[in-house]
Parts: C-alpha cells; structure tokens; sequence
C-alpha cells in the first residue's frame, strides 16, 4: 500500500471543473504587507563577493572557475570558512555553516553573498542567524534552489531583495569553451550584481495566459515554497509576480505542491504568475498521471484571469537567468512574446 | 470536546469508496467479504474497480460526488477508504460537511486519507480511524481450506475492535531512542508528507498539548529532515503532550549519503524537549499498522521495557 503507488493505465484527463463561483476578472492586489522594501547597494569595482556554502558540501577547487570569473568582473572575493568543509552531505555542521553565513552578513565590506550552491541545508541555519547587522547594512544575497529559503525569509521578514541565480557550482570550468548560453546566465548575475536593469524575452507558449501587470518579483523552487508553508519564513505572495520551478519531482507531486500553494492563499491575488523549467521526473509505469504541467497549473490559476507566462527561463537548467527577488517588475505577456523587464 | 461518531453495530451498513487513486474490484474482494463476515452490510461505491483510464479512481467531479453521497447516505455508518494514493486534496475543500457536522460517521483509511484525518478534527472536533485500508486484508486475513475466511491478523482486527467500540490499547517493545515519560492528549497525526502539505492551509492541524503520530514510505532522508523542520519551524513540535514515531519505511538517500537514519533524524530534532517520545509503533505502510483514533484522547505510557498507548 505504498502512498505513490498507483494501478493506473496511462490516459488522459480533462482538468476538473470549475465551479462558476470560482470564476472571477483578474483584479489588482497592492501588497498587503508592511515591510519597507529595501533594495540593497549594487556592487562597484573593487567590491568585495563572499562565498559561502549554506547547504550541500563543495571544495575550494570546484568553485575557482566562480572566483576568476568574478574577479575578472572587477570584484574581489572572500571565500568563507565553510568552503572546502563538508559534514556528510553539507558543507560543514548547522553551528560551521550558520556561523560562516553570520560573518559574512556581519562584514561590512562584504556587499554581496554568493551561495556556493544548493542541496539541503539552508532551512536548518536559518533561525540560528541574527539580522541586526544586515539590516543596518543589507547586502546582497545570491542563489537559487535550496537559497530559496533565504529569498523567502528576507522576502517575508526584512523587505530585503536579493538575486535569485545560478551558483558557483554552474560556472563552467573553461569560459572560452562555454555555451552561449552559459556565457550569457552567468554575465545576467553580474548584471544583476552590478545595477543594471534587468529584462527578459521569452518565446510565446501556447499555454500563456495573456495579460500586463506589474508587482514585485517574488519566487523559487516549489518544493522549497512548500516546505515553508506555515513557518515564519513563508512567502507572502499578494500583488506579487511569483515564479516557480522545480526539478525532479513527479507529476503528481507537482500537482500537490501547486494544491498547497493556493490552499494556502498564495495563488489567488496574485498579479502574475511566471512558470520556470520544470524537470519532471517520469511517471512510474501504471502510474500515469494523464495531466500536463500546463493542466495542472491552469486549473488551478485560470479563473483568476492573471497572466500567466510558461516557460521562463529560470531553474535546475542552463538558460536560468538571474532576477531580482523583492524588485518591482513589469510583465508583459503577449500573443507573439512576453516581456519581463524591472521596472 | 470531540465529537465520536456511533459505534458500529452488527447489521451496519459500511461504505466502501475510492477518494484517491484507482483501485480494482478485485483487491477489495477480501476486504468486502471480511467486513461481511464481521456481520456488516457493505456497499460499494462506483469508483471501486470504476473504469477509470487515469491514475485517480475516477474525475474530480466524480469522486467527489461520490464521497458526498456516501457522507450524506443515512444508511452507510462508516465509510472505509479502499486506497489512498494522491487525490483527496483535489476534492477537499468542495465536499461539504454540513450534514456530517451533525451526525458524524467514521472515516477510515491512511496516508493520503491524512487529509481527511487533519480536515475533520480541525474543523469539526470529531474523531475518525487511521486505520489499515482495503489492500492489507489481502496479506492479513487467512482463508481455509474451503475458502472460508478463518483468522485475521492483530492489524486488521484492530481495525475491528476499533468500530465495535472496543477501547483502544496497543502496547510495542522499547526502542533504544524512546524517551519515558507519560503523555495525556488528543491522538492526532498521520503520514508526515501530508501534514507538512497540509500546513498553512484551512486543514492544518494543531498539535499543542497533543499526542503527535507520524509515520511516511519511500522518502529521502533529507527530505524527512526537511519535513521534521517544517513541523518544528510551524509550532507543531514544541508543545507536544508525546510523539509516537510509526514506520518510516523504504527510505531513500541521496548520492552523498545524509548522515543519519530517519529515526535518528527524529530523534536529533526533538532532543530539546522533555515530553514522551516512541519509536518503532505499529502504525506505517507496512503490514504493522494499527486502528488509532484520531481526535479521541489517550495515555501514552513509555516504560523502560515497554510502550502502552490507552484510550
């Protein structure tokens, strides 16, 4: 009787129906939080980036490929303690870990923390960090995947934005032999670093959902979202563009997550929702799901008459492109493109 | 106060349906022929073997027209979930309880089934059985040699004992991580993905002053963590009258390995607190799952050699 055991024949399902109650026009939402939103100072030459390792376990040697690359933006860079530790799967104990992210919020001269890369581990630091120095000088925070706990922390509780990115462990190794669009992920995190405002073009999908609307650019991968769900460090998504990704997980988890999302009241006052790559990982034979991503997701959200943009580049894949989390943007999504630019 | 529904009594209509995933006729067989040996009338609802190309026993629409049915039949005194799977959070907030509120029944099932669990006691006070579901009495109900149905293991004639209103009370042997002590409370619980799926939602439950059951199959160890965390980071950990730590079945690792068995993880995560903890209880996906009621009160006594949980 396992729980994800399912005696199913592949098919195909239409998405539920939706009651008529349910249907509403896409409305605007302010914000309903109180935080002051803060954008952090962009970095200038000479800037100081500390690399840290709030999760998963990397060497020193693994992320060198980040450091000359940085560098050779102009900026310096202070490794913190936690590089090169490991304890099993982590990079270093929770007190190594939280400790190293503690001194890097609390150096002044460090303007920017790039986490090292993600894992599992952030979530187990994060109510051991004290944010008095950071909110006296608020910096920068870098990552993606499991950073998405820092990104919805901050987002919650400080009004603080930071940059949501590939890591350290995504740069690749010989910059001359790198993809294009390796070269141009990794130059939208300087971009994104260094103050320049930020706008993306994406390709029409059929699924979209047309619409212009503006918001504060909040989001992550799913799963993280929804292990936060009901903690301190949960998203408040009202009036906001939240984008997702995920990678890995099985169709009907997906389907759970996005349930818990708005069951929790995320998805109804949303101004727009922007969906990212989505790995999904095959259903197990007798299995199948018989729902796409898009059926899953427009089920949910369609009644709400917001835009909705599929296939952003963002998440566990090449074209993940940087964006500023807690920074107003403008989304346009259009019948030939969409548009999202910072604003 | 918690609300019990009726006990069955001999004659008693029980409802089998499907809220989740598909299930054959065929693997309820022993189920529905077992129930009837016990002296209830069943009746069997249409997403029960329904031909079904999908993964859920039926649409949306229909499931949910069925549980509502079966919910608002006078006749049917306990509805027995054939199977969880995933699906009862697709139809959860469309059923309506009206009805129920006032003559409540027994809901019976597990795993996805949490769902139903955690929505009925935060929202209507009322008890309902986490308890073995159609599959187990394949493995834990014995035919003789003419085919007549003989024996049925502990597991599922707990399930038995539990509708006949037989008070609840299960005792296991110690395990090296238990922490003693004794614990009064309302048993809530059920499968930790689900819970933590459930939490910030309208079925959220609360746990303070309660004894917590948790139990989950197949999961990575450092997603368990990750699940541990949540509950802890959402207040459902601390103020604990006891924990009661089920199967944690067919755990995963990752390529570098996490370190610590689920149980240690357990362990390590409610170290700081001095309430009750067991592990190793009888309740999980495997054949050692036993009746509990949920919302109903009970005593949770963690001895040196062993542990007794009593209604």
């Amino acid at each position: 009787m396992n729980r994800k055991h399912f005696l199913v024949s592949s098919g195909s399902l239409l998405a539920s129906a939706i009651l008529p109650s349910q249907v509403m026009s896409a409305a605007n939402y302010e914000d309903d939080d109180e935080l002051v939103r803060i954008t952090p100072a962009y970095l200038k030459m000479g800037d100081i980036v500390g690399i840290t390792s709030p999760a998963g376990f990397i060497t020193l040697e693994a992320i060198q490929p980040a450091i000359q690359q940085i560098e050779s933006w102009g900026l310096r860079i202070k490794p913190g303690t936690t590089i090169g530790k490991r304890d099993f799967s982590f990079g270093g104990t929770d007190a190594e870990r939280a400790a190293d992210f503690q001194q890097l919020l609390d150096d002044p001269k460090i303007k920017a923390i790039l986490c090292a890369r993600g894992g599992y581990g952030a979530v187990r630091i994060i109510d051991k960090l004290n944010w008095e120095k950071f909110k006296l000088h608020p910096k920068w925070i870098v990552g993606f995947s499991d950073v998405t706990v820092f990104h919805s922390h901050l987002s919650r509780n400080l009004g603080v934005a930071s940059i949501h990115s590939k890591m350290c462990n995504s740069f690749p190794d010989d910059w001359n032999k790198a993809e294009p669009i390796q070269v141009e992920t990794i130059l939208s995190i300087q971009q994104a670093l260094m103050g320049e405002k930020m706008k993306y073009i994406v390709a029409h999908n059929e699924n979209n959902q047309a619409g212009t609307t503006e918001g504060l650019l909040v989001g992550g991968n799913l799963k993280t979202l929804e292990s936060l769900a009901g903690t301190q460090s949960e998203m408040n998504t009202v009036g906001k563009i939240l984008f997702v990704e995920d990678s890995g997980e099985y169709l009907y988890s997906i389907d759970r997550m996005f349930w818990n999302l708005k069951r929790t009241g995320k998805l109804n006052k949303l101004a727009a929702l922007i969906i990212g790559g989505f790995k999904i990982k095959p259903d197990d034979p007798g299995e199948e799901f018989g729902r796409s991503l898009y059926d899953i997701v427009l089920e949910k959200v369609k009644p709400y008459g917001y835009p909705v943009c599929f296939e952003f580049p963002v998440g566990h894949q090449k074209n993940n492109f940087a964006l500023k989390c807690g920074v107003r943007h403008k989304l346009e999504v259009k019948t030939e493109k969409s548009i999202l630019k910072e604003v | 106060m918690i609300k019990t529904p009726p006990y069955l009594k001999p004659g008693d209509t029980i409802g089998i349906i499907c809220p989740a995933g598909y299930m054959s006729f065929e693997k309820a067989a022993t189920c529905i022929s077992t129930l009837q040996h016990w002296g209830y009338k069943v009746k069997v609802g249409k997403m029960l073997g329904n031909e079904s190309a999908t993964y859920f026993s039926g649409t949306d629409d229909e499931r949910l027209a069925e549980f509502q049915r079966f919910l608002y039949d006078d006749e049917v005194k306990a509805i027995l979930c054939a199977r969880g799977g995933y699906g009862t959070s697709r139809i959860i907030d469309r059923i309506n309880f009206k009805k129920f509120k006032k003559k409540p029944k027994w809901i019976i099932g597990y795993s996805d089934i949490t769902v139903l669990h955690a929505h009925i006691y935060s929202h209507f006070k009322t008890a309902s059985l986490h308890a073995p579901m159609a599959g187990a009495f394949d493995e834990g109900v014995q035919r003789d040699e003419g085919g007549d149905l003989t024996v049925e293991d502990e597991f599922i004639r707990s399930l038995k004992n539990a509708l006949e209103g037989r008070k609840t009370r299960y005792s296991c042997t110690a395990h090296e991580f238990n922490k003693k002590g004794e614990a009064v409370g309302e048993l809530v619980g059920g499968n930790l993905s689900l819970l933590v799926h459930l939490s910030g939602t309208v079925s959220d439950i609360k746990t303070k002053g309660r004894i917590l059951f948790i139990e989950d199959i197949g999961e990575y160890l450092y997603n368990t963590d990750r699940m541990l965390l949540q509950l802890k980071r959402s207040g459902k950990l601390d103020r604990l009258a006891g924990l009661i730590v089920g199967g944690f079945t067919e755990s995963k690792d990752t390529e570098r390995p996490f370190g610590k068995t689920a149980y240690e993880i357990i362990r390590d995560m409610v170290s700081d607190y001095d309430y009750p903890v067991c592990f190793g209880f009888p309740v999980s996906h495997g054949k050692e799952n036993v009746a509990l009621k949920v919302g109903v009160g009970h005593k949770l006594k963690v001895g040196k050699g062993k542990v007794i949980l009593e209604e």
